[in-house]
Formats: C-alpha cells, structure tokens, sequence
C-alpha cells in the first residue's frame, strides 16, 4: 500500500499554506490569551503537532479503503455521538464532549470525516447529472442521524457544519428543480418544527438579534456588538499586537475561540484583515484546485466536500463577528483554538492529500 | 445538459466545482467589502465605543464650603459616606439586575426602576446612583459580592452635615437633588443628575461660593469594571467656607423663646445690616432627608399643615398692626400736619366717614399727644392722624421707610409685601378705594403685609435716624447685596428724606413706650434704654368672631431698639396667635435684649 513515491506526491504547498494558517491562528491565540489563566498557545502549538502526526499517518491509508470501510467508521461514530448525550461531560450548557487525559475530545468532530468518507463512497457511485430519489434519501438519513444527535447535545453549530456538507454533495451531484423545491419544503417544516419545539431560548434570541444588534447592547446583541466595536476600531493599520483594548481588557467575548477573528481585526487593522484572508483564500484555492489531481470520482467527492465544509465554516464564523450570521458556535478553521475541530480540519485536509498523490493509476 | 444524462468521465462535477469556486471568490470580496466598511469608514464610530468601553470617567467629589457662624461655631460640615451606583452596560440583563439589586440593598424596585428611567438619556457607562447613605454593613454586603454584582460601584462622598440639626435650619437651607427642570437652569450648568445642590438659604445663595470645583479621574478599566491603569488626575478644590453674620447664643435662645408657638424673630445690628438671628418656627432637621430619595419624613413636612419649611421670617406676610403707628406718626410729622404737641382727645369710641371706630382701650385714653399716642398705642389718635394723612401719603412714606418691597437679603424667596394705595386696588380688586380703609390702615390693618423682616428693616430705619442698612447674613466688611429680581432696595448709608428731628420724637415715643409703663413695658430692663412698639393684629375681623362665639387670638407683635442714643441692636418678634403684643412678644424681646446686653455690653 504504501510507497516512497506517494509521499514524492505530498502537495506540500498545501501543507505550507494549512501550517501558514495555523501559524496566524497561534499569533492570535497568544494575544487573545494572553490574561487566560491558561496557556492556549502552548496547547494550540501541542494540537497542531498531533493533528500533522496524524494527518501522516492517516495518508498511509488509501481513501478508496477508507471509503470502503468509512460506513463501520460512521458507524462507530454515532455510537459515540449517542454516548456523549449520556456520559459527556457538560460543559457550558452543552453535552458534547469527552474527557480524555488532558485534553477534552469533541465527537461530533470526528463524525465529519465519516460522513465526508460514506457520502464520497455512496455518491461516486452515480454517474447521472443529477441526484437520483433513492441516492438523495439513502444520503439525507445518513446526513440527519447524527445532525438530529448533535443538535440534541445542543451545538446548532456542528450540526449546520453537517448541512454544508451535505449541501456540498448536492452541489455537486446535481439536483432539479421538484427536489429542490421538496427539499426546501422539508427544510421550513423543519425549521418551523425546530423553532417553535427545538430551540432553546437563548439560541432564538442569538437569531432574533442578527436582525437588530444594537436595540440591545447588554442583551444577546452583547457579543456582536463587542466583536463589531474591536473590528472596526481597529482601523486601517489596528491597534498594535497585544494592545487591542476590546480584547485585553476582556470586552469580547470567547475571544480565543468563535472570535479569534475580531482579535486579527482590532490588533492588525484592515492590512491584518486582508491579509489574513488572503491566506486563507489561497489556502482554500489550493483545496478547490485539487479536485483537477482526482483520478477518480470518490475523489472529486471527498475533495469538494471538505473544501466546501472548511470554506463554508470560515465564512459563517466570519460573518457572524461583523454581525452578519448569527452566533451559532462555528469555530473559525485553523484560526481558533480548539483540539478537535483542528485535528478534523487537519484530516479532512489530509483526505485532500491523499486524493492528490494517488491520481497516478497504475504507479 | 440533459435531465439523467450518464456522464462517464469527471468533467461534469470537476465543472461544478469551479462554478461553486467562483461563488466563494466573490464571496471572499464582498467580505473583504464588508470589512471595509467597518474598519475604515464606520472606524470612527466604533472607536468611540471602544473608549468608551476602556475609559471611565470617575468624578471626584469637592468637599462643599463648611458654614459657621460668626463666633466660629460650625453650622455645616462634611462627614464621609458612601455611595452605591449602577453601571447599566455592565449588566447582562438590565432586569434581571435590577431586581437582584433591590433584593441586595432592600429598595423598592419600582423606585429603583423610575430613577434608572429618569436617567435613561446618560451616555453610556455614566453611573447612575442607585443608593446613598450606605450602612457600614451594606457597603460590605456590595465589597463582598463583587463578582456577582460587576455593574455596582461603591464610591465615597462626602457627606452635608449639620451639627446642631434643627439650629437656624431656615437660614443654612439644605442639599437635594437637583429636579431634571433645575438642570437647565444656568446657575446649575455644570451639574450632573446625582448632585446635590443647595435648595435653599445660605446653602443655595452662596451655592457657587460652597461647591467648590469636582475633580476628574480617568481610568483604564476591563470589561467587569476593575481598575486596569490610571490616565489622568484632576484633583477637587475645595469650596469656600463661608462664615454667617449669626450669633449662636442669640439665635438659640430666640428658638427656645419661639418653641411651641408658630412665629419668628430677626435680630439685627443696625449699624451694618448684619443678621445676628433669624429663627422661624416651627422648624426642621435637615440631616434627617438629605439624600437622594424622598423619606417619609420630608413627605411628612411638605404636608404639615403648619409649614415648617417656611422661613416666616422673610416669607411670612402679617399686618404689621399698631407696628405701623411709627410710619404714620413719622409721616405726619414730617408733613407737619401735626407737632408733637398736637392733643387729640380719645373717648374710646369715634365716627368717621359714617362708620363707627373704637379705640382697643373701651374707657378711652382722653387727651393723646404724640409721645402718649405712641405710648398707649392710642387708636383714635393713629386715626385723626391717617385721616388727616390721606392713603397717597400714607404709602409713600410707608414704602420710604421699607414696607411694600424686598430687604435684599442674601436669601431667596423673599416675598414683597403689600402697602395699598387706590391704584393697587384699582388694578387688583378692580373697586375704588374707600376713605374708611384709611382708617383701617392707619393702625396696620387692613391689606397691609410685611414680613418680620421687614418690620426690623424699617425699625433699623428710625433707630438709625433715618440711614437705611441691607440685612444680610454672609459676614462680610462691605456686604454689596447681589442684585436681585424685584429688589427696589436703595443701595446701603443711603438716608431716607424725613427730617432726623422726626425720627427723634417718634424714638422718645418708643422710649416712654417701654419705660414709663406704656403698652411694650414688658421688654424694660433696668438700666438699659429700651425703645419699642408692640401691635396685635386681628387675624379674623370683629364680626366673624362674634359668629364664631370665641375670641381668636391676635398675632403679636413687638418691635424694638436699644440702646436709645446710640442703638446697636434691633429686635423684631412675631408670635403667630399670641394675644397682645405686650403680653407675648414683648417679654421675648425682653429676654433677647437681656441676653444681647449681658454679651456685648
């Protein structure tokens, strides 16, 4: 399986821009933390080593294998998904997480590349220009079991990174318009059922104030408006590393997590913005234009869809700091701190990598 | 692109991945877009939050002017105390906190809830007092629950005191806070909701004297409010102290001397115009609602049917009652309609105008000069003399000698008083003045007003033969009157123009008043040359106390000056319903003159 000329193939280009986005990811962390009891950085800095061992290490395994045995993985991870709702740990009103030594383990993490691996394997099957009855549903109770467990643990978040999954497999299988229009009926049912008996409280408010964020400063429109105050004072050229006073002084909120962002924003100015951004536009570039390196369709699959879920977190997760989504606990990928979404993310790429350097049939 | 059309190779999902690609790509513009506007061209805005966020602005109290009187006992210090207030953006929920705040402090949340409405316009992060005067053991109660309670500050102030509570609490007035309608007053332009301001007496005529000028402190603090970094330092200045023309001993003893009786008393050194007591009574303890919230015992004096929070002294309007002869006997010899020998003869009851008029003595004083006119507070004479006189003169020289117009004392709210002519009733009765009100006013009745002030003001006139002083209570050696709406006061050592030869004869009136056993021998004092007038003023006429069937006593009157060649003092006392003048304000007099005497003499 394994062969010296496969590790010849790394896109190490891409390795250089993942590595180069974790790296602007720790400089905030360190700042953002800086009067955390906490070191954040040191174990951001451990998390990025692990998840690039185990980004190697998963390369030695062929994706058409993986693939092959991704519905026992899949498997495997809604078991732990049910699990977590009975023995997690709760942290912050929420039942997602286990603890493993030092370091807590998010499940529903994990649960991404499953899905990513079983849907690559069912779509890359189908050779239609679009999506076929029997393929959209089998597809849509493998993406809805563990949306429905997440959503119980509750972490909206997670389970929306599911949806951008499935949607990107959609995108890219094709639909027409009756099941396009069937499934946006299912989504406002959906919607309705979850408003009126699913949401909590707090999370129809974080919603209600995407509308209005400055009828009320103290309320759930705090945040936002906090993450908006450091972003736009930073100005053109922000205020210095370290100096931010929005977050120094411990203004904005989840500063190291959701809005490591709004940190970049108000230390490094508008320059820090676009330049941030343009890392991780060309990051993303990379990700889309491996798809051309595929050899087979599982492969076109598994790329698209994890360019899709990363790019599309990055988007939502930005756009909520400037109070255009609402808070919904996407962390921003790479940037944030956070174990398990980091070590995803680094697999999910790894997935890419593996694409890439078996597009050689018969080598 | 046909509808399940096979496509064997990967050209048709390699398209739409660079389709979707090319969303993201203007994606990542319009993000780009949106941070621009934010970051460059809202930047100014959102700057502004963020200092405000960072920077706080901590007022510095000034210590307020300490008052005392004018043998330096202290009338009016500051103690220290403390202060719970709000900061409303540090509160997660504004309701919630609330609510929990009460529950902390024990205060009614629908008090709490309308001064955090009245308030609402404040910038943001501006505290907003939510409790002051607080308990060694509610400021400990906050301290300890800090974390809980990241909106509450507790800072010190200091406090207004008053030592001797009640002691001339008309005069030193007291702090509240300012109504949102006084804040745009110029006087209080610089103030902020949650400063106390004098309100009235000395407290608010000198308020720009006593405040001093607030310090500023700017500080860095994070977003639980804890102090981070210290920007700048403004230090208070301290306001002026400012030292009362009162004498302690005198203004004590003329409180104890009105107790119990609704009145008031003006001690006077007519030689400068310098109050040395000025008691109204009943009075009232300002310390006990000197805060920013109303008590029950400030609801309780507003609705006191005796007025406690009046100052009779310069807002009382009476009759100034048989007071007022001395203008009359002034004014008639000064027209020379009469010499002080002129004799009218009292037979205790005399018809004038086709009216019957009595004398108050019924047997009748019989043959009346000047000097036993004044002595025995003679009716009948005041009326031959008044009818002679005409009202036109009678109310220029009563105006001359200070009736009908302010003192100027550096008090406000001090009320005008009333001398009639036909004009005055013309325009505000809309009736023609009848000839038999003359008569009326010719003993001090009829709508005549003056306030006890103005009573030792025109005493002050003759005792001084006919200079004229301003009253007034801030020590001082050339005390200038601030000038003053509807103050008609001539400037001070102006003399009025009656001749001193006048002045002299109504004085030995006064005199024989006093000391040859006339209506006011109850102020005598061995050898101490007393010069006075009392009066009795009808609080209700004749007729309606017949229907009443009781009699309703008078208020009385005395009005005095010693020593009679060269007179340092003067005394005036009112007591509300106290019967003759003689009987009741006279011997008060008597005791305040002694005491005077045993102190500067």
């Amino acid at each position: 399986m394994i062969d010296r000329s496969h590790f010849m193939n790394i896109d190490w280009i891409l390795v250089s821009l993942l590595l180069l986005n974790s790296a602007i990811g720790v400089v905030a962390i360190y700042s953002s933390s800086l009067y955390l009891p906490e070191n954040y950085c040191l174990k951001q800095i451990i998390w990025i080593t692990i998840s690039l061992v185990l980004l190697f290490i998963f390369l030695s395994i062929d994706y058409n294998i993986l693939a092959i045995y991704s519905l026992f993985l899949y498997v495997l991870c809604i078991v732990l998904l049910g699990s977590v709702l009975i023995f997690g740990n709760l942290i912050a009103g929420t039942r997602s997480w286990f603890r493993l030594f030092f370091f807590q383990i998010q499940p529903s993490e994990i649960t991404k590349i499953a899905v990513i691996l079983v849907l690559s394997h069912i779509f890359s099957k189908s050779k239609r220009s679009n999506l076929s009855w029997k393929l959209g549903s089998i597809s849509s109770v493998i993406v809805f079991i563990p949306v429905v467990l997440i959503s119980f643990q509750p972490d909206l978040g997670t389970a929306l990174s599911f949806i951008l999954i499935f949607l990107g497999a959609i995108i890219l299988t094709g639909i027409n318009r009756k099941a396009l229009i069937l499934l946006l009926i299912f989504a406002l049912v959906l919607g309705f059922a979850g408003w009126n008996f699913f949401l909590k409280d707090y999370q129809k408010s974080r919603l209600i104030t995407l509308v209005s964020s400055n009828k009320d400063p103290l309320g759930s429109g705090y945040h936002v408006l906090q993450s908006k105050i450091a972003i736009g004072s930073g100005g053109f050229s922000g205020k210095g590393y370290l100096k931010g006073t929005q977050s120094q002084l411990r203004f904005l909120p989840a500063r190291h997590t959701d809005f490591i962002f709004s940190v970049i924003g108000e230390e490094f100015g508008f320059i820090g913005v676009v330049l941030a951004v343009l890392a991780f536009f060309f990051f993303v570039y990379r990700l889309f234009n491996s798809v051309m390196s595929s050899k087979d369709r599982a492969g076109v699959y598994i790329i698209f869809m994890v360019s899709m879920m990363i790019t599309c977190q990055f988007f939502v997760n930005i756009l909520m700091t400037i109070g255009l989504f609402p808070i919904t606990g996407i962390p921003l990928p790479l940037f944030s701190y956070g174990g398990s979404s980091l070590l995803t993310n680094y697999l999910a790429v790894s997935l890419v990598l593996n694409v890439k350097m078996r597009r050689f049939v018969n080598l | 692109m046909k509808n399940g059309r096979i496509y064997e190779d990967l050209s048709l999902i390699l398209g739409r991945t660079h389709k979707t690609f090319n969303v993201f790509v203007i994606l990542f513009i319009v993000l780009l877009f949106c941070f621009w506007k934010i970051q460059i061209i809202d930047h100014g805005k959102y700057w502004e939050k963020a200092e405000a966020n960072r920077v706080r602005e901590i007022v510095l109290p000034a210590q307020r002017g300490l008052i005392t009187t004018r043998n330096n006992e202290m009338l009016a210090n500051n103690i220290a105390s403390f202060k719970v207030s709000i900061i409303r953006e540090n509160c997660k929920n504004i309701d919630e906190s609330l609510k929990k705040i009460c529950q902390l402090l024990n205060i009614k949340i629908s008090v709490l809830r309308e001064r955090i409405n009245r308030y609402e316009s404040l910038p943001a992060f501006v505290p907003i007092i939510v409790k002051d005067n607080l308990s060694r053991k509610e400021v400990s109660v906050v301290e300890s629950r800090r974390l809980e309670f990241p909106e509450l500050i507790i800072q010190a102030e200091p406090k207004r005191y008053y030592p001797y509570g009640i002691f001339a609490s008309h005069v030193i007035g007291y702090l509240q806070e300012p109504s949102l309608k006084d804040i745009k007053m110029d006087i209080y332009r610089e103030m902020r909701p949650g400063d106390l301001v004098g309100k009235t007496g000395i407290e608010k005529e000198y308020e720009a004297k006593l405040k001093g000028k607030e310090g500023r402190l700017i500080e860095i603090v994070d977003s639980l409010g804890k102090k981070k970094d210290e920007i700048s330092r403004l230090e208070p200045l301290k306001g002026q102290n400012i030292m009362l023309t009162l004498d302690f001993d005198l203004q004590k003893k003329a409180e104890e001397l009105l107790e119990g009786n609704e009145g008031s008393i003006v001690i006077l050194d007519q030689r400068t115009g310098e109050i040395l007591a000025l008691a109204s009574y009943p009075s009232f303890d300002p310390n006990k609602f000197i805060n920013r919230f109303t008590p029950k015992e400030w609801i309780d004096l507003i609705n006191n049917p005796k007025f406690p929070l009046e100052n009779r002294a310069i807002r009382g309007l009476y009759s100034p009652g048989s007071i007022f002869k001395l203008v009359i006997a002034s004014a008639a010899l000064d027209s020379d309609i009469i010499t002080d020998r002129t004799l009218f003869f009292c037979s205790g009851k005399i018809v004038i105008y086709g009216h019957p008029f009595s004398c108050w003595f019924k047997p009748g004083h019989g043959n009346m000069d000047l000097y036993s006119g004044i002595k025995h507070s003679c009716n009948i004479y005041f009326y031959q003399l008044g009818k002679r006189l005409g009202i036109e003169n009678i109310s220029v020289y009563a105006r001359m000698l200070g009736y009908g117009m302010k003192t100027g004392i550096d008090l406000s709210g001090e009320k005008d008083g009333l001398v009639p002519d036909p004009a005055w009733k013309e325009r505000v009765r809309n009736k023609p003045w009848y000839p038999g009100e003359t008569i009326s006013v010719s003993i001090g009745q009829g709508p005549l007003l003056a306030t006890p002030l103005q009573v030792a003001c025109h005493t002050a006139i003759i005792a001084n033969r006919g200079r004229k002083i301003t009253p007034h209570l801030l020590m001082s050696d050339n005390f200038i009157s601030q000038e003053r709406e509807g103050s008609e006061w001539v400037p001070d050592k102006m003399f009025v123009k009656i001749k001193k030869s006048v002045f002299e004869k109504v004085i030995k009136g006064m005199w024989k008043a006093v000391n040859e056993n006339g209506t006011a021998r109850a102020a005598r004092i061995d050898g101490y040359d007393i010069c006075g007038k009392t009066g009795s003023t009808q609080t209700i006429s004749k007729k309606t106390s017949e229907k009443l069937e009781k009699e309703v006593k008078t208020h009385s009157w005395f009005t005095g000056f010693a020593p009679r060649s060269d007179p340092k003092v003067v005394i005036t006392v009112l007591v509300e319903y106290g019967g003759h003048g003689g009987a009741t304000a006279a011997p008060i007099a008597n005791k305040l003159f002694d005491l005077y005497r045993k102190k500067y003499d």
